[in-house]
């Protein structure tokens, strides 16, 4: 049987994909764990009734800290949930051209995310 | 250190797809608790987006955000709130440990670990509930 080395080159490409996406899918979600309990202690148990009205929301953005906590969960929070919907769809076992296209369209997914948040938050910060 | 301690692999449990998740044969607790794993993932996904979309009335001004503020406060949200804490637990745990176990920084104690973390993630929920609904 002939194996070319271009068919090894997929085979290692692939199993290096994979390593990656699981070490970055710790990593991301380490940070999700501190971020999002922050971010759950910081509108949920400091200020009155457990959620803020629109002026307490205005007022809890003006805090230049909490607009960098609030971005960084956010970008960390997207990069972590669209390593596993990536997870989930390489389970289905596609070629590596069409896992590399997955890749990219999440990629691009979560630039989008981000972007919209970051958009909201700058129109927020800027009704007050 | 490079491979997942529930499957074996990398991002990969079997290739089966998604009925691989749920598939009993030869299936031990870590399997499961896998499986767990991606559906209360795919749980908070939704949410995430959800929670952009809620968000997004704050960009129309203080009258849809107030609204939504007050009907936040209805008891079918209240109690929707407890299964999204349920379902970050659950997930958060479970990562943790899978983290610890894929580092190599604990070894063994493989079951009563999942065991732990879902006591855990119950109390913590039950305790988030009584909170949620202003009993305590």
């Amino acid at each position: 049987m002939t194996v070319t080395s271009r068919s090894l080159a997929h085979v290692r490409q692939a199993g290096a994909e994979h390593e990656w996406g699981w070490v970055l899918q710790a990593l991301t979600g380490i940070g999700v764990l501190v971020l999002v309990t922050l971010h759950m202690v910081a509108n949920h148990f400091v200020g009155p009734d457990g959620l803020r009205d629109f002026a307490g929301v205005i007022a809890y953005l003006s805090s230049p800290l909490i607009v960098v906590l609030e971005v960084t969960f956010l970008v960390t929070v997207t990069w972590h949930a669209l390593l596993g919907v990536r997870a989930v769809l390489f389970d289905f076992g596609f070629s590596p051209r069409v896992e590399r296209a997955i890749t990219r369209v999440l990629a691009a997914v979560g630039v989008v995310t981000v972007g919209y948040g970051l958009w909201l938050t700058a129109l927020i910060t800027g009704q007050g | 250190m490079s491979t997942h301690p529930d499957t074996g692999r990398g991002a990969d449990p079997r290739r089966r797809g998604i009925a691989g998740w749920f598939d009993p044969r030869g299936r031990r607790l870590g399997g499961w608790a896998f499986a767990l794993n991606r559906l209360s993932g795919l749980g908070v996904l939704l949410y995430l987006y959800l929670h952009l979309v809620i968000l997004s009335t704050l960009a129309s001004g203080a009258g849809a955000w107030n609204d939504f503020v007050a009907l936040a406060s209805s008891p079918v949200v209240l109690a929707f709130d407890v299964v999204l804490l349920a379902g970050l637990l659950l997930h958060g745990l479970n990562g943790l440990r899978v983290t610890l176990m894929g580092f190599g920084l604990v070894t063994g104690h493989r079951n009563a670990m999942i065991v732990a973390l879902v006591l855990i993630a119950a109390l913590v929920a039950l305790g988030g509930a009584a909170r949620i609904f202003g009993m305590v």
